[in-house]
């Protein structure tokens, strides 16, 4: 079976995924105009990443809650868990990501890890949406590569203000999205095995962002500036993520 | 859910607030109970938010969104007080400290304000169903305990006397009934708005978490506990629909 463009049709779901995986670096753009970020502005990068995440997570709930509330839950509760158990471990070592160490690194790797679980669901999504046809196929690729950019930004957020690099945070950015195109091609051709287990997907990827929001960005936030800034701020970025979700 | 039952739930719903400015001594236990509390009522919030979200969706998407919009530039117009609402944190929050205190007439000016953008969410709750609405009442008298204790505790420190003190609690906390058989018998009477109320709702709810509730929290009992707590909470209720 071979796509519009001649290609294998697994090839394309293959190039699909791949191409929302790099739209994920186009979120370390805007930092190239931004040099250094204030406490205060840190705070409302942390903010808008805060509020990118609990969006995305509103539209995976809404997803997997229309394929079951109860799987959903359980895979939430699986998410917040796998969240406590990594922090955990992580509290033991001291990892390093580009110029990051320490505390720093702890907080970007927990995050990276949070992105890149979410991936998995997203690229599961795009290998699934390929079962329904090609042209299904394309407009849900084209939704998650404009949707993956914000998730760029987010991670960025998180890691320019600690002195990341530019390149590096958008190779991170990249990086957190490559399950995607992993993910894409197995799910396609066992869609209808993977399509129960995606609400279980969809909530381990809710929990771990609502959680991660509440134990990291959130307080740190709260560190720098005034609480009703970062309620404007998370507010605002939430509802246009769900604009974003709802009409893209 | 009828006008006159919405009416006498929230207005149960006010005591709470009375029972919170009681507390005001503020011992070890009252404080840490509070943080609780405000953490569970953070959760509860939340999950009613995206309950409240997705019934708005269902309805009309655009107007539910941007009728978000335009409560979370509502309420943070409302928080605009001279008073920083009692919940400050850290960092930045401190400066408002040192601003000059407000008069005791404005601070429960600033508590009734606060109060009456919530009674638009339980208004807005209350068109979209009956259990949803009583579930929102329910988390908002444990957000009254909170409430009332803070403003119980401003106004024993200039000088009030407990019971006044608490009369004056549940006084400021009536704007929530009263706004919110309001919200419900507009919404009654023209349904299309429901969507709009119902997207205010959510930004209304999603910034009082994030301004007040989740700071506060935080500094009573400690981040990790408080995020398992509003996790716990909030998926309960989105689990279960919020009784819908």
């Amino acid at each position: 079976m071979t796509s519009a463009f001649g290609l294998p049709i697994a090839w394309a779901v293959f190039l699909a995924a791949l191409v929302t995986a790099l739209a994920t670096g186009l979120g370390a753009v805007p930092f190239a105009f931004i040099r250094r970020l204030s406490p205060r502005g840190a705070a409302a990068a942390n903010a808008t990443a805060a509020g990118l995440m609990l969006g995305a997570s509103l539209g995976l709930l809404a997803e997997g809650v229309h394929h079951s509330p109860s799987r959903t839950f359980v895979g939430a509760a699986l998410g917040i868990g796998f969240i406590l158990i990594t922090q955990r471990l992580l509290g033991h070592h001291e990892p390093e990501i580009g110029q990051l160490t320490g505390v720093s690194a702890r907080r970007a790797l927990l995050f990276l890890v949070v992105m890149t679980v979410h991936s998995f669901a997203e690229g599961v999504a795009v290998g699934v949406s390929f079962g329904g046809g090609e042209s299904l196929g394309l407009a849900i690729t084209l939704a998650l590569a404009i949707h993956n950019i914000p998730e760029g930004l987010a991670i960025t957020a998180v890691m320019r203000p600690r002195g990341v690099s530019l390149w590096t945070c958008a190779f991170w950015s990249v990086f957190s999205s490559l399950p995607q195109p992993l993910m894409a091609v197995p799910a396609f051709l066992l869609v209808d095995r993977v399509r129960p287990a995606l609400p279980f997907g969809l909530g381990f990827a809710a929990g771990a962002m609502v959680y991660m929001v509440l134990i990291e960005i959130l307080p740190e936030a709260y560190d720098a500036a005034e609480s009703r800034t970062i309620a404007l701020l998370v507010g605002g970025t939430t509802v246009v993520m769900l604009l974003f979700q709802q009409y893209l | 859910m009828t006008p006159a039952t919405l009416l006498l739930y929230t207005l149960a719903a006010t005591l709470a607030a009375g029972l919170g400015a009681l507390l005001g001594g503020w011992g070890w236990f009252a404080r840490h109970a509070v943080g609780w509390a405000t953490a569970a009522a953070a959760g509860l919030m939340l999950g009613i938010g995206y309950v409240l979200l997705a019934a708005g969706q269902a309805i009309a998407p655009a107007p539910t969104l941007l009728g978000a919009l335009l409560g979370l530039g509502a309420v943070r117009l409302a928080d605009a007080s001279p008073r920083g609402r009692g919940t400050a944190t850290a960092g930045a929050d401190t400066a408002r400290v040192s601003s000059p205190p407000a008069t005791d007439a404005g601070e429960i000016l600033a508590s009734a304000l606060h109060s009456a953008v919530e009674g638009v969410a339980i208004g807005a709750a209350a068109g979209v169903g009956a259990p949803l609405a009583s579930f929102l009442i329910l988390t908002f008298a444990v957000h009254n305990i909170s409430e009332g204790a803070v403003l119980g505790a401003l106004l024993s420190g200039r000088g009030w006397r407990g019971r006044a003190a608490a009369g004056m609690a549940m006084l400021a906390r009536s704007t929530q009934p009263l706004v919110a058989v309001s919200v419900l018998f507009l919404v009654l009477a023209l349904p299309p708005l429901l969507p709009w109320l119902v997207g205010a709702s959510f930004g209304a709810l999603l910034y009082l978490i994030v301004a007040e509730l989740l700071p506060h929290s935080y500094r009573l009992a400690g981040r990790t506990a408080i995020a398992v707590v509003v996790c716990l909470a909030a998926g309960v209720v989105a689990l279960m629909g919020g009784g819908r």
